[in-house]
C-alpha cells in the first residue's frame, strides 16, 4: 500500500515525491547516492522515463531494529529491483534510506 | 561526645527523642550548590527552623551521640552511593508538615534514578521509557551524577507507572535496565525558579541581545550583564535553575532561533542546556567558546542539535587531544553534519547519519570510513558464502543475531509456473504479492538464527560466484549496515544441477563477533539468471565488485596466477591470495599451499569444479 502509493506518485507527479523522504533520506540509484529529500527528489524526477508499466511479481518486507521496516519489490520485466527502508515517524511512514538497480544492467 | 553544657547526660532527653526522630526524617541529600554535578561536602540539613519544645534543641543536635551518627548516616546517604531515601515512609508529625512547607518540600516530586545511565544515550534512554508509560511524562532537571542518571518528575501516578518500568527496557547488551524512583525535594530549578519580575528582567535583556535578522542570540557573559546586575539579577548559567529560565524565554520567544552564543560563561557542564535540542531544535551555530568545558564528552548532552558550525576554542577540552585531527573528529563524531568548527571550514563529511532525533543506541564501533566498511562487508561475504555453499550451513549461527528476521521471495504465483530450477524455493517464498493467508506470511518470515540457519539448511545446496557480486551499500549508521549483494550461484545437486541462478540479497547487519558483522534482517530474491548472466558468471574473476580497492594485477603477476591455479588445482581467486600472502614468491607459495593440502586446511571449494 505504501509502495502503491511511491509508485503512484512516481507516475503522476515526481515532485510529490518529497512528501515520502526526509531530509536525511538516501537513495542509491544503481550505486550512485544522492543524499537528502532535494536531491532524491530531483533523481526521481530527471529520470527519462515517463511512466513505468509495472508488473510487480515480487514483493517482501521484514521488520527491522528500531521499529523500521524493510521492504523490497521486484520487477522483472522492466527489470528492476528497488529496497526501502521505511520507518514510522509521527504515525506517517517515510523512505529513510533506498536502492535501487535494474537487473538487466547487473553484469554490464 | 558528652553534653558539655548542662549537667543531664542524654538518656534524660527519651522524651525528647520524637524530636530527634524528626531530625532523622527530615534529612535529605540535596544539592543546593547550582546544579547536581558535585556533592557538596555536606549535606544540606533543613531542620534548622523545626520548633522544638525542649530548650536544649541546641546542644542536642551538636553535642549528643546521636547526632554524631546522624552524620554518619549522612554520609552513607551522600550521593557517593546510591541513594535510596528509606526513611520516608511514616507519615509526618504536624511540625514537621508545617516545617516542610516552608522549605518548599512538596510531596509531589519524585527522583528517578538510573544506575549506570550515563552508558545510554539521553534521547534513546528517555524515549524508551516514554514509551513504557502508558501517559507521556515531563523530565525535569535531567543530569548525570557520576554514572547515575537521574530526573525528576511531578505526580504519584507516573511515579509508579516509572516504577513499573524498571526491569523492563532492554539494553543493547540485553542487559535489563533498573530504575528506581524516591520521594523528593523539588528540583533545583523548581525550588530555585526565577520571580516573575526576574524573568521579565531576563527577557528583556535578551531581546536587546537579539538580532533579528539572523535569528541570532548572544549570550556571551550574561552574568554581568548591566540591566541584569543593576537589579540584582544574577544569572549564573552554570545553575540549573537559570539555565532554565534563559531556555524557556527562548523557547517561548526564539524558538525558530538560529544561532546561539554562550561565549564566556564559565560553563563547566552542558546538562542544562541538553534541553535546548527540544526547545530551540533549529539552533545550527552554537558558540561555547572560552567556558570551562573540561572534556568533550560534554558535548554528547547535546547532540541532538543538527550543528553546522561549533566555537569550542578556549576550553580545557580542546588541550585534552594530540593533534588538531583528533580533536576535528572527536567533535565530528558527536556532530557528523558539521562544516566549521572554530572558525575554520571543515572537509567534507564522509558518513551520513540518518536523523539524529531518532532512537538511536550509542555506537560501539566507529565505521571511520568508507574503504573499510567495503572491506568489512566482502569479508564478512567471504566468510558467510564459503559456509553457505560448504554443504554445512549450520556455521551460519554465528553470523546471525538472536532476533534476526530472514525470508525469501520469488517471481511466481504458483508452482506450476515457476520453472524447474525455482521450484524448490517456492515453498519457503514469501512473496507478498501474491500470499495471502496471514498465517503463512507469519511462518515464512524465518525469526531467531536457529530457524533461520535450519531453514538455509534445507535449502538446496549452492555454489556462489564471488568474484562477480555488485555489492550496494546503502545505508550506514553508526549502529548498522545496509547493503545488497546482487549476483548470481549455481545448483550443485539434484534435478537442476548446473543451472544458474540470479539472486539478490539484502542484509542489514550491525557490528559482529565471531563474523565481522551479525545480520539482524536478511532477504533474499530468487530468480533464473538470463543468458548474459549466465555466460558471465564463473568464467575468469575478473573483479566487478563496485567496492573493489584492490590494485590490478601486473601481467607478470597474472601469469602466475595462471600458472599457480593450474598447477594446484585452486580457483583463480585463491591462488592469487596464496601468491598474494606470500608476497608472490611462487616457490614458497607452492610449497605454503602444499603443506596447507596436506593438512587438510583448504576447504572443498577453494578447488576448481571438475567439469
Amino acid at each position: 500500500s505504501f509502495i502503491q502509493h511511491c509508485y503512484q506518485l512516481f507516475d503522476k507527479d515526481r515532485t510529490q515525491l518529497g512528501a515520502i523522504y526526509i531530509d536525511a533520506s538516501c537513495l542509491t540509484w544503481e550505486g550512485q547516492q544522492f543524499q537528502g529529500k532535494a536531491a532524491t527528489v530531483e533523481k526521481l524526477s530527471s529520470l527519462p522515463f515517463q511512466k513505468i508499466q509495472y508488473s510487480l511479481t515480487a514483493q517482501d518486507h521484514q521488520p527491522t531494529p528500531h521499529s523500521c521496516i524493510i521492504s523490497m519489490v521486484v520487477d522483472p520485466i522492466m527489470g528492476f529491483h528497488h529496497m526501502f527502508l521505511l520507518k514510522n515517524t509521527s504515525d506517517a511512514w517515510v523512505c529513510t534510506n533506498d536502492a535501487f538497480r535494474l537487473a538487466l544492467h547487473n553484469f554490464g | 561526645a558528652e553534653c558539655h553544657d548542662h549537667g543531664s547526660p542524654f538518656q534524660g532527653r527519651k522524651k525528647g527523642g520524637n524530636s530527634f526522630r524528626d531530625n532523622f526524617d527530615k534529612r535529605n541529600c540535596y544539592h543546593e550548590h547550582g546544579g547536581y554535578e558535585r556533592p557538596p561536602s555536606h549535606c544540606q540539613e533543613n531542620d534548622g527552623s523545626v520548633e522544638m519544645r525542649d530548650v536544649h534543641k541546641d546542644q542536642q543536635l551538636r553535642h549528643t551521640p546521636y547526632s554524631i551518627r546522624c552524620d554518619r548516616r549522612m554520609k552513607w546517604h551522600s550521593e557517593d552511593e546510591i541513594c535510596i531515601t528509606t526513611w520516608r515512609k511514616r507519615k509526618p508529625p504536624e511540625r514537621k508538615m508545617r516545617q516542610n512547607t516552608q522549605d518548599g518540600y512538596t510531596r509531589n516530586w519524585f527522583k528517578v534514578t538510573i544506575p549506570n545511565g550515563i552508558k545510554y544515550d539521553k534521547s534513546w534512554l528517555m524515549n524508551s521509557i516514554q514509551s513504557h508509560c502508558s501517559a507521556p511524562f515531563t523530565p525535569v532537571d535531567f543530569h548525570y551524577i557520576q554514572n547515575r542518571a537521574c530526573f525528576f518528575i511531578q505526580d504519584a501516578s507516573t511515579a509508579s507507572v516509572l516504577k513499573d518500568v524498571s526491569y523492563k527496557i532492554c539494553d543493547d547488551e540485553n542487559r535489563k535496565i533498573c530504575i528506581f524512583v524516591n520521594h523528593s525535594t523539588a528540583p533545583y530549578s523548581v525550588k530555585n525558579k526565577l520571580k516573575p519580575s526576574q524573568m521579565e528582567m531576563l527577557k528583556l535583556t535578551m531581546n536587546k541581545r537579539y538580532n533579528v535578522s539572523q535569528q541570532a542570540l548572544d549570550l556571551q557573559n550574561l552574568r554581568f550583564d548591566p540591566d541584569l546586575m543593576g537589579r540584582d539579577i544574577d544569572i549564573i548559567l552554570n545553575r540549573r535553575n537559570c539555565m532554565a529560565a534563559t531556555l524557556k524565554i527562548i523557547e517561548r520567544n526564539f524558538p525558530e532561533l538560529l544561532s546561539l552564543n554562550l561565549c564566556n560563561n564559565k560553563l563547566y557542564q552542558l546538562d542544562g542546556l541538553s534541553d535546548i535540542i527540544e526547545k530551540a531544535p533549529k539552533v545550527k551555530t552554537l558558540n561555547l567558546s572560552k567556558n570551562k568545558l573540561e572534556s568533550a564528552w560534554e558535548l554528547g548532552k547535546v547532540k541532538g542539535l543538527k550543528l553546522e558550525e561549533l566555537w569550542l576554542e578556549g576550553n580545557p577540552l580542546c588541550s585534552t587531544f594530540s593533534d588538531q585531527s583528533a580533536y576535528v573528529s572527536a567533535i565530528r563524531d558527536c556532530f557528523p553534519k558539521l562544516l566549521r568548527l572554530d572558525g575554520r571550514e571543515l572537509s567534507a563529511p564522509m558518513i551520513v547519519d540518518i536523523d539524529s532525533s531518532e532512537i538511536m543506541k550509542p555506537c560501539k564501533e566507529n565505521f571511520t570510513g568508507s574503504e573499510t566498511l567495503k572491506h568489512l562487508v566482502l569479508q564478512f561475504l567471504q566468510q558467510y558464502y564459503s559456509i553457505y555453499d560448504s554443504g554445512d550451513r549450520q556455521g551460519l549461527l554465528g553470523a546471525y543475531h538472536d532476533e534476526a528476521c530472514f525470508s525469501l521471495a520469488i517471481p511466481f504465483d504458483a508452482e506450476d509456473s515457476a520453472p524447474n530450477s525455482l521450484r524448490k524455493y517456492f515453498e519457503d517464498s514469501r512473496n507478498m504479492k501474491t500470499l495471502k493467508d496471514p498465517y503463512l506470511k507469519g511462518e515464512l518470515l524465518r525469526h531467531t538464527k536457529r530457524d533461520i540457519v535450519d531453514s538455509l539448511s534445507a535449502l538446496p545446496k549452492t555454489q556462489h560466484d564471488l568474484s562477480s557480486i555488485l555489492v550496494d551499500m546503502w545505508c550506514q549508521t553508526k549502529w548498522m549496515l545496509c547493503f545488497s549483494v546482487n549476483g548470481v550461484f549455481k545448483e550443485v545437486e539434484g534435478q537442476s544441477q548446473g543451472s544458474v541462478l540470479a539472486f539478490t540479497r539484502t542484509f542489514i547487519a550491525t557490528p559482529g563477533s565471531s563474523f565481522s558483522l551479525c545480520i539482524v534482517n536478511d532477504e533474499l530474491f530468487v530468480r533464473d539468471a538470463s543468458p548474459q548472466e549466465t555466460q558471465s558468471a564463473f568464467s575468469i574473476p575478473v573483479s566487478t565488485l563496485s567496492s573493489s580497492s584492490e590494485p590490478s594485477l601486473s601481467q607478470e603477476q597474472q601469469e602466475m596466477v595462471q600458472a599457480f591455479s593450474a598447477q594446484s588445482g585452486m580457483k583463480l581467486e585463491w591462488s592469487q591470495k596464496c601468491l598474494q600472502d606470500n608476497e608472490w614468491n611462487y616457490t614458497r607459495a607452492g610449497q605454503v599451499f602444499t603443506m596447507l593440502q596436506t593438512e587438510g586446511k583448504i576447504p572443498a571449494e577453494a578447488f576448481k569444479q571438475i567439469s
